[in-house]
């Protein structure tokens, strides 16, 4: 084994290829940029390597910045964990002729699978099916308008370049063709300065599964099942879970054979995911493959109960694979949450800030990949990925509900993130049915929340939650104020139960809270249900609360907000208010509060770069146009008009740097409507 | 106007008791359903049911209630409804006595006449004579103009009561309706405003009598809504977004306040343990000493509960003050925010640093004061605006002030301002430095230019020999060490450890007594 190992990346990941260094006494040598050297992977690693600035391509990014640290710091490979170097060709080779062992496939193999037009070549060589389209890049719209009809609409326009689902398109009929061309010309030509578009045939609801498959350098090639991750944001994965719903032993069998006869074909060795997508006839189709480690291993190891690091690691290192495809085998269920620094309700926009409040979610079948802690500072340079959190059970139901106690459990303050987006999707009854597809978020959420209303049951827990935090803090206020009082009003008698009435976006409801003698112990009613309710000694500075409700432990985030209560539960968020009975009566003639007019800048939704403006002063635009896109976290995002308008003065130019907030551009005539 | 209401003399059939019981019930009716349901349209309650919401239930005993004008002429002869337009009395919030006046809209407008002028003193009178707080909920078109001067006097009879109970009962005012002319400044001279949202404003001269003067077209809710006066002059303490809200928010605020100078502040029980230490405060101060952070952070984290309750939150929003409890103990914090610019000092900040300071004097509730301080606002706006007399007030209050005090410096403490903010020279108690503080005369970078003037001139290369000057200055004097060797910082503490410092620092002060020379009083600097 090495003694010694630089990983060539951050957050999450690094302190993921950590874990299992250590636990094969693997030294290993960090890497950090400006803004990172307080990070969690650079305390956890043994040593560590000052890279440059913060954006990536003046630390994470310069090869020979990395090859030379690994070379003084003396260690025998690099492990580039996912995105970065990770799938670089070139950088495989650097690393190889520098005599450094480069923990991922070959440089070849991954030039021809890194390519979407050449790994399609191979795939259709070697026989396995692709969507139907043209594997050629289009010359002009000419061919594409002929290769169009050949194919059918809807179709989908790619870029040969990058990945993610960038610059992807989808075309409904042939009328958009033109401008959908150009579009994606357009932007793949900016960022990868590639303008290569080839086309394919647009599969409707198709589900994503992907193959792991690892492979030694003494041509033995295993796959360790599938992994479902067909919830995508933005082309990007939220929820993955591994086994899928959807495959039965035989497809999985074929799918797997498949993944790992284009692997053997492509020379494949180390860890590697073939990626599908399968349509609602359970045809499959080969969409690409990764020549690195997914961010969702995770749930691959705990099925399987391999260390795919630890196999990573013994592979590069010339060991045969210990183990053979017939002693792999999937016991129960595991699901991963991504969790990331973006705002669900702003079209998943990047968020950045310092984190203030951090507490993970524990527990026997949880398990928290992260790389973050308090103090952490988010910035528009990286990946918004902050953690994963991965449960098991010995079903999917079982995993579905750790991980929603876990996502329950689980406290970022500071800066606004998906965790609740996240718990929202798994408890969501078509994920509880496993009714999924890439469209899973466009069917069932809107602006981030679920167009189904919230389960009754749900919001009656959380009622019971703030209203046993408020009625505890107001009995305490009042009962240590005792030795001030004055005896007017009544002898003040210990009532036998205090009656509330909550208010919240989803209704009005009414509780009923009774003592029992036991002052962890509360009879609690709410609207005629009944509740045995036990709650822990109260301890608000937590801003978390863990309460048996009829015998079953359920975690709530609470916090006041002023005297309201703000809660989240199963990815419900709402700010309750609390009121005796008489206060309710009054409240009720309280008007809701008038919105503010409407703002007449246009400002920017997150911190970034402008990468492109497209109106400029005197341009008439439509509500939902785009205005300007903005780059942050490595993903572009088009600010769309919030009004109908002429444009007056353009504040934002190309290359600009901009902060949440910003002025963008300001519309020349006041909004009329509110 | 009903005039079925108005005339309450005539000779009752019944009994007595039946007389009271029918006298009892115009006057709990005020002006009448039809414009009760009209207040309750503009999402306004009477003055009976604010009293409601604000008062433990059963606990109102009214005061004055068959009080009427004696006015002559105008038709007012023929119209003396009950009250004359405000309900005044006493009760309790939880539990605690209360004196409150509660103008009513639905009669005569909430005008004020001499009758209504003399019920609101007599309650102020008893406030201050059996030291309990004042409430005072105004919803009134203004003066009665009928009444003439004899309302003026009405209002001066009130400010002058105002005045004299300034530092011996608290005094709270809701501003729930219209608040104009010289009406304002009763409001003004107590110790809290609280304002609600697109119902209530406060302006001494209107939207029109502006308009004629000045020209500027202007809105009631621009010229003084409750957004206005919460954001824009200070006047409003809180804007809250509804009468329910406006009311609960009082109740809240009196249970950190003692119900006289007399008294100490109030004790409440808490699940917060004393000595709770929190390792995420050792990460949230930047290494970047440039870098912001939000001080609510750092209150949040420390105090009971995580609950603060904040005065001025939208008005200079550099320096953050409120109520909190360490220990259960009430305590005032004051605080720089290095995450509105910079956390620097200018005028507003002084301004609504000091008052707050000095309410929180007058009435023994202890200081915290969590430092982290760049300077005073330079230039010529702040100059000529005068902020050495403003500033001179945030100093003055700290050094006037004998309850407890004590100073956790967080980051930077440069300059005068870090003389300012409660230091050990102007009798801090208790004075600690994390161990990121800087105290120094001013940040690095400025003393090096000043200090090293000729050195960096002269040299090769200028930029890297300020570079090496300023690294050398910053190793040297930004800490909190130089200050402790000397005593002005009492401990170098781990953030971690504040809360239980902190509460350890309150106890050790329970009892401190400390006085300023006899005077008739200071001349603060206005």
């Amino acid at each position: 084994m090495f003694d010694k190992i630089l990983i060539a990346n951050r957050g999450e990941i690094a302190l993921r290829v950590i874990r299992t260094c250590r636990k094969l006494g693997v030294g290993t040598v960090a890497v950090y940029s400006d803004v990172d050297f307080r990070s969690p992977h650079v305390r956890e690693a043994d040593e560590a390597v000052y890279l440059g600035p913060a954006p990536a391509s003046q630390s994470y990014l310069v090869k020979e910045k990395i090859i030379e640290a690994t070379l003084s710091r003396n260690c025998q490979a690099i492990h580039p964990g996912y995105g970065f170097l990770s799938e670089n060709a070139e950088f495989a080779r650097l690393a190889t002729n520098a005599g450094i062992v480069f923990i991922g496939p070959p440089a070849e193999a991954i030039a021809t699978l890194g390519d979407k037009m050449a790994s399609k070549a191979l795939a259709l060589r070697v026989g396995v099916p692709v969507v139907p389209g043209h594997h050629e890049p289009l010359s002009d719209l000419e061919e594409a308008r002929s290769v169009a009809e050949q194919i059918g609409y809807p179709l989908l326009l790619k870029p040969a370049a990058g990945g993610g689902g960038r610059g992807m398109r989808i075309v409904n009929d042939a009328e958009e063709l033109p401008t959908a061309l150009v579009a994606c010309q357009d932007e793949t030509r900016k960022s990868f300065a590639d303008d290569r578009i080839f086309i394919e045939r647009f599969v409707a609801r198709p589900r994503h599964i992907e193959i792991q498959i690892i492979a030694d350098q003494h041509g033995n090639v295993l796959f360790l099942g599938e992994r479902e991750c067909s919830v995508q944001r933005r082309y990007q994965k939220v929820i993955e879970e591994c086994p899928s719903v959807s495959l039965d032993d035989g497809l999985r069998q074929e799918m797997g054979q498949i993944a790992c006869t284009l692997s053997r074909e492509a020379g494949y060795t180390n860890a590697g995911t073939v990626e599908f997508i399968l349509d609602e006839d359970r045809r499959f189709y080969f969409l690409e493959m990764n020549t690195r480690l997914q961010v969702e291993h995770t749930v691959t190891e705990w099925v399987t109960g391999v260390d795919l690091v630890e196999l990573q690691l013994r592979v590069a290192n010339g060991e045969s694979l210990p183990l053979k495809q017939k002693d792999v085998r999937l016991q129960g269920w595991a699901i991963e949450a991504r969790i990331c620094a973006e705002d669900p309700s702003r079209d998943f926009f990047p968020t950045t800030g310092m984190i203030t409040r951090y507490a993970l979610p524990k527990g026997r079948n949880i398990r928290v990949d992260d790389g973050v802690a308090a103090g952490s500072v988010i910035t528009i340079h990286y990946d918004s990925l902050l953690a994963k959190v991965i449960a098991y059970g010995e079903n999917r139901e079982q995993a579905r509900e750790s991980l929603i106690q876990a996502l329950n459990g689980y406290h970022i303050a500071g800066i606004t993130t998906n965790i609740d987006f996240a718990n929202s999707i798994v408890a969501h009854p078509a994920f509880v049915e496993g009714d999924l597809s890439t469209l899973f978020i466009e069917e069932y959420f809107e602006d981030g929340i679920p167009k189904e209303p919230p389960l009754r049951e749900h919001l009656h827990y959380m009622v019971l939650a703030v209203t046993t935090i408020y009625h505890f803090r107001q009995s305490l206020v009042r009962d240590s104020l005792k030795p001030m009082a004055t005896q007017v009003g009544g002898k003040p008698v210990a009532r036998a139960y205090y009656d509330y009435v909550i208010q919240v976006s989803d209704g009005v409801f009414h509780a009923r809270v009774e003592g029992t003698g036991d002052p962890q112990k509360w009879r609690m009613r709410v609207d005629g249900t009944e509740y045995e309710v036990v709650t822990p000694p109260f301890e608000f500075y937590r801003r978390r609360l863990k309460l048996k409700i009829n015998g079953r432990y359920h975690m709530f985030r609470a916090r006041y907000q002023e005297h309201h209560i703000q809660a989240a539960y199963c990815g419900i968020v709402r700010t309750f208010e609390i009121y005796a009975p008489r206060e309710w009566e009054l409240a009720a003639h309280m008007p809701p509060l008038k919105k503010k007019a409407e703002e007449n800048v246009l400002r920017c939704p997150m911190p970034g770069l402008v990468v492109a403006v497209n109106v400029e002063e005197g341009s008439y635009v439509r509500r939902g146009q785009e205005l300007v896109r903005i780059e942050s976290m490595k993903m572009e995002s088009a600010v769309a008009a919030p009004r109908e308008g002429l444009v007056g003065k353009v504040s934002a130019s190309p290359g600009k740097t901009v902060e949440t907030g910003d002025p963008l551009l300001e519309f020349a005539e006041p909004s009329c409507g509110g | 106007m009903t005039t079925s209401t108005t005339q309450g003399s005539e000779p009752s059939s019944k009994s007595p008791l039946d007389d009271l019981e029918r006298r009892r019930a115009e006057a709990q009716l005020g002006g009448g359903e039809t414009r009760i349901a009209r207040q309750h349209e503009k999402g306004k309650l009477t003055a009976r049911e604010r009293l409601d919401l604000l008062l433990d239930k059963g606990s109102f005993q009214e005061l004055g209630a068959f009080v009427r004008h004696q006015v002559k002429g105008f038709g007012l002869e023929n119209n003396r409804p009950y009250g004359d337009g405000v309900v005044t009395g006493f009760g309790t919030i939880d539990g605690r006595l209360m004196y409150v006046f509660s103008q009513d809209f639905t009669v005569f407008g909430g005008s004020l006449g001499l009758a209504h002028a003399e019920k609101i003193v007599k309650v102020m009178q008893l406030a201050l004579e059996n030291g309990a707080p004042i409430i005072g909920l105004n919803d009134s078109g203004g003066a009665r103009i009928q009444e003439g001067v004899a309302s003026l006097g009405g209002y001066a009879d009130i400010f002058l009561q105002n005045t004299l109970a300034s530092g011996v009962v608290p005094q709270i005012s809701a501003v729930m309706g219209p608040c104009a002319g010289g009406a304002v400044y009763s409001p003004a001279i107590t110790d809290f405003v609280f304002m609600v949202k697109n119902t209530s404003y406060m302006f001494v001269t209107g939207p029109n009598v502006v308009k004629t003067v000045t020209n500027e077209v202007v809105t009631q809710e621009e010229l003084g809504g409750a957004d206005t006066h919460a954001s824009k002059s200070g006047v409003a303490h809180l804007a809250t977004a509804n009468e329910a809200d406006c009311l609960l928010k009082i109740r809240e605020l009196l249970s950190y306040l003692p119900s006289n100078c007399e008294d100490p502040a109030p004790l409440a029980q808490t699940g917060d343990p004393i000595d709770r230490a929190d390792s995420e405060l050792n990460s949230i101060v930047p290494e970047n000493p440039n870098k912001p952070y939000d001080i609510h952070d750092v209150i949040e984290r420390v105090v009971d509960d995580g609950k603060f309750f904040e005065i001025h939150p939208d008005y200079a929003a550099n320096i953050v003050v409120g109520f909190a409890r360490l220990g259960g103990r009430s305590v005032g914090i004051v605080a720089n925010q290095p995450a509105v610019l910079a956390g620097v000092l200018d005028i507003d900040a002084s301004v609504k640093g000091a008052r707050f300071v000095r309410f929180c004097d007058a009435f023994n509730i202890p200081l915290v004061v969590f430092e982290d301080v760049p300077g005073f606002l330079p230039g010529t706006d702040q100059e000529w605006r005068g902020i050495i007399r403003h500033g001179a007030k945030l100093l003055y209050a700290f050094c006037e002030a004998t309850v407890p005090k004590m100073t956790v410096i967080t980051r930077k403490a440069y300059g005068g301002a870090y003389d300012v903010m409660n230091s050990k020279h102007i009798r801090g108690d208790l004075n600690l430095a994390w161990p990121t503080a800087e105290i120094a005369v001013m940040g690095p970078k400025g003393a090096v230019e000043i200090i090293y003037k000729r050195q960096i001139a002269d040299a090769d290369d200028p930029a890297a020999t300020e570079e090496r000057f300023i690294e050398q200055y910053r190793e040297k004097f930004a800490n909190p060490y130089i200050a402790a060797e000397r005593g002005y910082v009492d401990d170098v503490i781990k953030p971690s450890e504040t809360r239980r410092v902190l509460i350890r620092g309150l106890e050790m002060l329970r009892n401190k007594v400390a006085s300023n020379p006899r005077k008739k009083h200071g001349n603060v600097p206005l």
